[in-house]
This record gives C-alpha cells, sequence and structure tokens, in this order.
C-alpha cells in the first residue's frame, strides 16, 4: 500500500517537472519577452536596450562600406564618436594589430547595421564575454540575468510601458557590455573606477554610492582616486584603496556573482553553509591584499550579525502583515485592489503577496498602505542597512537600523489599529466594511488596467 | 631674420584687435552695456532665460566671472552651474551627476579642452552647458521641458521638445534614437501626471469635509507627489533611472495609495457608530 504512494507521487513529480519546464518554455518563446512573450510587446524603445531581440536597422543610406570609409562619413555627421574611437585602442590595438573598425561590431552593410550586444563582444573578448555569461549560474542577483529580472517581473508587464522603459537602461546591462564601457572608447580604465557603477548603483534601494562614499575606503578614493593610474589592473598593490570593481570583480573577473553571500540584502540565508563558506573564503583573500584574513573574518561576523538582527526585526514585521491576512484585516483586500491584469493565477486566487518567496518585489502599487509601508521598509531601509554594513560605513548602519526601527513601529501602529478597526466593524455592523470602487478606480488605474 | 620681423609688425596690429580684450574686473551692468551694443541678441536671450526674469538672478558675472580672461572656459564648466543649482534643489543636480553624461564628465573633465565652443564633436559628454546653453543660446528657458504637473501634454510642446532635442542630442546620436527617447520620456511624464490626478480627484472630493489635522494629512501626501512628479521630469531630462523610477514613478504609486488609504481610513470611522470612536490609523 505504502509502495504505491511512493510510485504515484514520483510519477507525478517526473510528469510535472517537464510539464513545468514545456510551460515556461512556451510563455517565453513567443514575439514579445520573457515570461509573458505571448502577450506582450515591447515598446520600439526596447530595441535600444535589448537589440538582440528587437533592434531593426534603418533603411536611410545604401550600401556596403569599408572601415575607412565609415569614418570619413561618420567624422563630418557624428565627430564625437569618431573622436571617441580615435583615442580607444580599437584605432590603435597593441603589438602592432589592425584596427578594430566600425563595421567589426556593426556589419558593413548599411541597411542592415546591428547593435553591438555581447555576442559581437564575444568575437575578440570571448574570456571577459565568457566570464559574464558563467554568472547565470549563480541566480539573482546578477548582471547577465538583470534583463530577464526585468521582463519576468509582473509590474514590468503590467504597468504601462512608457513607465517601466525607466527600468531598461539600468537592466540593459545584461545585453550590452557599454553599461560599463561607454561607447565608443570602451575603455577598462573608465570600468574601474567606482562612478562607472554607479548611475544604476544609486537610489533608494541599492544606496551603493553613498554606502561606499561614507566608507573609510570611499572617502580614500574621493581624495586620492583622481591621482591613481587607473589603466593597471585591480590587483594587488596596484591601488591604494579598493573600489567597486576591485572587490565585487576582483582581478577583473567580468562577473559580480561568485561571492554573494547575502544576495543584495533581500532575503535571509544561512552565510555559513558550504557554499558560503567558500564564499567567505574567497573575500578573506580579496581583503587579505590589504588586510590581516582574521580581521576580515571579523569584518565578515560583523555583517552576519547586522543581517540576523535586520531580519529578525523584518520578520517582526512580516508576522504582523501575514497574521492582518489570515484575519482578512488587509484594507483593501486581495480582492477589492487592481490585479495584476496578465496574471492567469492570480486572476483565479486573489492573494495579497507579503515576503520574498510569495512575490512581494512586485506587490509595490496595487496594494494597501500598510504593506507598501513593508515593502518600502524591506527594500529601501533594510538594503540601506546591509549597503552600509557590507561597504563599511558604521555610521549608516546606525543611522539605517534607527530608521528601520521606527518604520517597523509604524507598521506595529498601523497593524494595530486596522485589527480595531476591523472588530470594531465587525461589531457594529456583523460584517467587514466595502471599500467600494475607491481602489479599482481613477484616472491611472484605469489607464494601468487597460494598457499594458 | 629681418624679412621675419618685418612680417611680424606688419600684422601686429590685427594680432591686437582680434585678441583684444578689456582688462580689469567688470560688474554685470558694465557687461551688459557693452555686450548690448556688440551682441543684442544673447543680451536678449539671456534677459527672457530663468536667470534673468522675474528677476535678476544670474546675471554675467555668476558664471563668466568679473574677468574676461578665462570667462568661457569658467562658464562652460559644470561648476559654473552647480555652485547655485545644487543649493537651490538638489534634485537637479543629483539627477544629473548620476547620469552617464555627467559620469563621463566627471572623470574626464580636467583633459578636455574648455575653450572649445559647446557644439558639435567638441566634448565626449553633454555638461549642464552643452545642453542647455548650446551653441551660446543664452535662453535657458528653451532647454527646459515645460512642466505642468496636471496638463496633458499636448500636442504642440511635444512636438517643440523634440524640435529642441533633435539638433542638440542629435549631435552625438542618431536621429531615430533622440525621437525614440523623447517620446518616450514625454510619455513617462504623462503617465506621472495621470497619477497625479487621480490623486487631485480624491483631494477635491475629500478635503474640503475634513478636519483640519486630516486635511493636513492629505496635503502632505499631495505635496509629495507633486515632488515625484517633478523628479520623473528630471530624470526624463537628465537620463537618471533613478529619478524615473525610485524616486518618480513608484513614489507617485505609494503616495497615491496613501491617499486612498487615508480617504478610506475617514469614510471607515464615519461609517461607524459615535461609541465605537477609533484611534486614529496613521496614513
Amino acid at each position: 500500500m505504502h509502495r504505491h504512494y511512493i510510485w504515484a507521487t514520483l510519477i507525478i513529480a517526473l510528469l510535472t517537472i517537464p510539464v513545468g519546464y514545456a510551460y515556461v518554455y512556451w510563455n517565453k518563446s513567443g514575439s514579445g519577452a520573457g515570461l509573458y512573450s505571448r502577450e506582450w510587446q515591447p515598446d520600439p524603445v526596447q530595441a535600444y536596450w535589448d537589440p538582440d531581440h528587437f533592434y531593426k536597422p534603418v533603411q536611410t543610406v545604401q550600401g556596403v562600406f569599408k572601415g575607412e570609409e565609415c569614418v570619413a562619413c561618420h567624422t563630418a555627421i557624428t565627430p564625437g564618436i569618431v573622436n571617441d574611437w580615435r583615442a580607444s585602442r580599437h584605432a590603435k590595438p597593441d603589438n602592432g594589430k589592425a584596427p578594430v573598425f566600425c563595421l567589426a561590431c556593426h556589419g558593413s552593410n548599411h541597411q542592415a547595421l546591428h547593435m553591438p550586444t555581447p555576442k559581437v563582444c564575444a568575437q575578440c573578448h570571448e574570456n571577459r564575454v565568457a566570464q559574464f555569461m558563467d554568472e547565470k549560474r549563480y541566480g539573482f542577483p546578477s548582471h547577465a540575468l538583470a534583463m530577464d529580472r526585468a521582463v519576468d517581473a509582473k509590474h514590468f508587464a503590467d504597468k504601462p510601458k512608457a513607465e517601466v522603459a525607466s527600468c531598461l537602461q539600468c537592466h540593459s546591462v545584461a545585453t550590452k557590455c557599454d553599461s560599463c564601457h561607454t561607447r565608443h572608447r570602451f575603455s577598462a580604465a573608465e570600468a574601474r573606477r567606482p562612478e562607472a557603477c554607479v548611475t544604476c548603483h544609486s537610489g533608494p534601494p541599492h544606496p551603493d554610492d553613498d554606502t561606499y562614499f561614507a566608507s573609510a575606503h570611499g572617502k580614500k578614493y574621493l581624495a586620492e582616486g583622481a591621482k591613481q593610474d587607473w589603466s593597471k589592473p585591480l590587483t594587488k598593490g596596484n591601488y591604494t584603496t579598493p573600489t567597486c570593481a576591485y572587490c565585487h570583480m576582483s582581478g577583473g573577473l567580468h562577473q559580480v556573482a561568485d561571492k554573494t553571500i547575502w544576495k543584495f540584502g533581500l532575503l535571509e540565508v544561512n552565510p555559513n553553509i558550504s557554499s558560503n563558506e567558500v564564499r567567505r573564503a574567497a573575500w578573506v583573500k580579496v581583503c587579505s591584499d590589504c588586510h590581516d584574513a582574521a580581521w576580515s573574518e571579523t569584518k565578515l561576523k560583523e555583517l552576519d550579525h547586522e543581517r540576523r538582527q535586520a531580519w529578525a526585526k523584518l520578520y517582526k514585521a512580516e508576522n504582523a502583515l501575514k497574521d492582518l491576512r489570515s484575519k482578512n484585516l488587509l484594507f483593501p483586500g486581495a480582492t477589492e485592489r487592481p490585479p495584476y491584469p496578465m496574471d492567469a493565477i492570480e486572476n483565479l486566487f486573489p492573494h495579497a503577496r507579503i515576503g520574498y518567496y510569495d512575490g512581494q518585489a512586485s506587490a509595490f502599487y496595487n496594494v494597501s498602505v500598510i504593506e507598501r509601508d513593508y515593502f518600502e521598509t524591506w527594500y529601501f531601509v533594510n538594503l540601506g542597512a546591509y549597503k552600509a554594513a557590507a561597504h563599511g560605513d558604521s555610521a549608516g548602519v546606525g543611522s539605517w537600523h534607527k530608521a528601520l526601527d521606527h518604520a517597523l513601529t509604524g507598521i506595529d501602529t498601523q497593524a494595530a489599529a486596522l485589527s480595531a478597526q476591523g472588530e470594531a466593524e465587525k461589531k457594529a455592523h456583523g460584517r467587514r466594511a466595502d471599500p467600494g470602487r475607491l481602489w479599482l478606480e481613477g484616472e491611472y488605474t484605469d489607464y494601468n488596467r487597460e494598457h499594458n | 631674420m629681418r624679412g621675419r620681423w618685418l612680417l611680424l609688425l606688419t600684422f601686429l596690429p590685427a594680432f591686437a584687435a582680434a585678441g583684444q580684450l578689456p582688462a580689469g574686473k567688470f560688474a554685470n551692468h558694465e557687461c551688459v552695456n557693452c555686450h548690448t551694443n556688440r551682441d543684442a541678441q544673447l543680451v536678449a536671450a539671456w534677459r527672457a532665460s530663468g536667470h534673468a526674469r522675474p528677476a535678476a538672478k544670474a546675471g554675467c558675472v555668476t558664471c563668466h566671472g568679473p574677468e574676461h580672461r578665462g570667462s568661457l572656459i569658467r562658464a562652460r564648466r559644470d561648476s559654473a552651474c552647480m555652485d547655485c543649482h545644487e543649493k537651490l534643489n538638489r534634485a537637479v543636480t543629483h539627477s544629473y551627476a548620476t547620469s552617464k553624461h555627467a559620469i563621463i564628465l566627471k572623470l574626464e573633465e580636467d583633459s578636455w579642452d574648455w575653450s572649445r565652443p559647446l557644439a558639435r564633436g567638441n566634448y565626449r559628454t553633454p555638461g549642464c552647458s552643452y545642453c542647455h546653453l548650446h551653441a551660446g543660446e543664452h535662453n535657458t528657458r528653451l532647454s527646459v521641458m515645460p512642466w505642468d504637473p496636471f496638463q496633458a501634454g499636448d500636442e504642440s510642446a511635444r512636438t517643440a521638445t523634440l524640435g529642441q532635442r533633435q539638433p542638440v542630442c542629435g549631435e552625438c546620436h542618431a536621429p531615430r534614437y533622440v525621437a525614440e527617447q523623447t517620446e518616450t520620456g514625454l510619455r513617462m511624464m504623462d503617465i506621472a501626471r495621470m497619477k497625479l490626478r487621480e490623486a487631485r480627484e480624491l483631494i477635491t472630493r475629500y478635503r474640503n469635509t475634513l478636519p483640519t489635522e486630516e486635511q493636513r494629512t492629505l496635503d502632505a501626501l499631495f505635496g509629495g507627489m507633486q515632488t515625484h512628479g517633478r523628479n520623473v521630469r528630471l530624470g526624463v531630462g537628465h537620463q537618471s533611472p533613478d529619478y524615473q523610477w525610485w524616486l518618480g514613478q513608484p513614489a507617485l504609486d505609494g503616495d497615491l495609495l496613501r491617499i486612498k488609504g487615508a480617504v478610506s481610513g475617514i469614510e471607515r470611522r464615519r461609517a461607524l457608530p459615535q461609541d465605537a470612536a477609533m484611534p486614529h490609523a496613521p496614513p
């Protein structure tokens, strides 16, 4: 009898897994992008952020050209990019190699030009691109998976396209090499400097810039950075202070995920499982370029300590929210708020998303106030604390934790008020209050429902 | 040898005339007096700009310094603008400072030749002046996108923005790229305004029926939304992902739903009998 259960479970599992894979593959194989590719088509501007999938050449100029011809014509039309190219190693390679002209990356037929993507760069920079692509095996957070992260997100597919076009500037780090090595100079020296990262690594969820520049490392960089020789590789002895790339891409390895322990601060992890012990050793090795190994280990432990404290606080709030959800005290409830229009399952089984594994990352606009407050606490305040701790901004750790405590007190007060309000309504009317159409209507809310 | 000296003497007056700039320090009215005769159009453009109207806030000396020597170089560099604009509104300077344009400029500006005009091919990336005083256009108003937080972008404003951007951005970028990016940016701003109008509709409907304390709560949230709306515009204008997004659109979403939360909280409390009066839920 028991054996039957085992066999049945095994057969169901064996069937479900390939069916699941096939379903995801089918969803992704439409003409749009990501998990919603069968229902969602991008705006034309996406072509510039994800050229491999969407770029179509202009038909203005006819002809097939040689490198010198491109340069001659574009010196008149777009001298800026020609100047950039002339100053680059592409125009003046070492060891007497032939220059890399425009057509090596864009093609020579002017009506079939393409935008260079990692595939194109890999024609020569094979190792670097391979390292970059290899990052995918570590999962999120990742540069190489950043575009998937954007186009697979529910809110990306569900919000108006022009609104979420803002996401692509940063998430295109997966689809173009010039996020860090800006065109048309593609300078390694530029990408080594912390400023190269801050266009994306700044702002509420990832104040990497503020926390790094406030750290001892960052202060030293601000004082001495302009005088350093940035043409040197990111290895021991070449720099007086570490930069983003020195630690996260040590030795010039073109990926940032191999040492990630705390996963961007987004979820709680066990920092001491065997794979994380390997990562800890890798961190200690980088820090040991300048510091004592024991000292580096202490610093890692301090980060663990900060994270445990932060997660204890966050779970308290998360549990308060889950408690409200289970008692149907969230207001508006899951059925009283705008659904994600493209999520068939969500439409069948409306559900308030609380917690990382529940899809909280997309739950920041069509939610109740307390959920939004928790989202901000988790995504802005908690990540601020994490970045401060990880980058050695000790004053930041203090002020972010103060902000975290303040936010959590607010959530507690709100949860108590929601409970009391719900109880009073039940007592007075015998049922839950009806929010009517308040959350379901309005100019933007209507537009959002109809345009995606 | 003597021939060479003679040649030099012959051309000396011409050299002197070309390079002759009055020495000494000048006050703003002196600059304006002299330059009105020499370049009336430029002075008129400055008078029409936000720097001179409605009140003279930034005159010639503010950006160019009091002396002729080095005055163009001084005014072309970001520092000329940043000194004031950082204090006026940090969002303006910060939205630009984190853009790729500004980052590259910051890393390289000391090696650039700032004596060259603000025109095609002379600078690797645009600084403040490259876009807002392009080719010496002194009416900075022309390169600032109009922004009414509630008015839907009309077609003429859209055409004007595209018309203004195409020749400037087009000096480095392809025409189709400029058009697509500008159109997307304008639509992004339209969406921000939809959120502001949705909020305004609620405020109009509920505000006057409320006690002062609750009016203040709504006003603060609505004020916040107007800041987030301006952030979207700054993000679009300065190409800052963060100002378009985290400090813009999702911030608007957050305060819009907080306004809805405040309104529904009021309605819920009103629906309860007097004896079941509740403590105020925080918005």
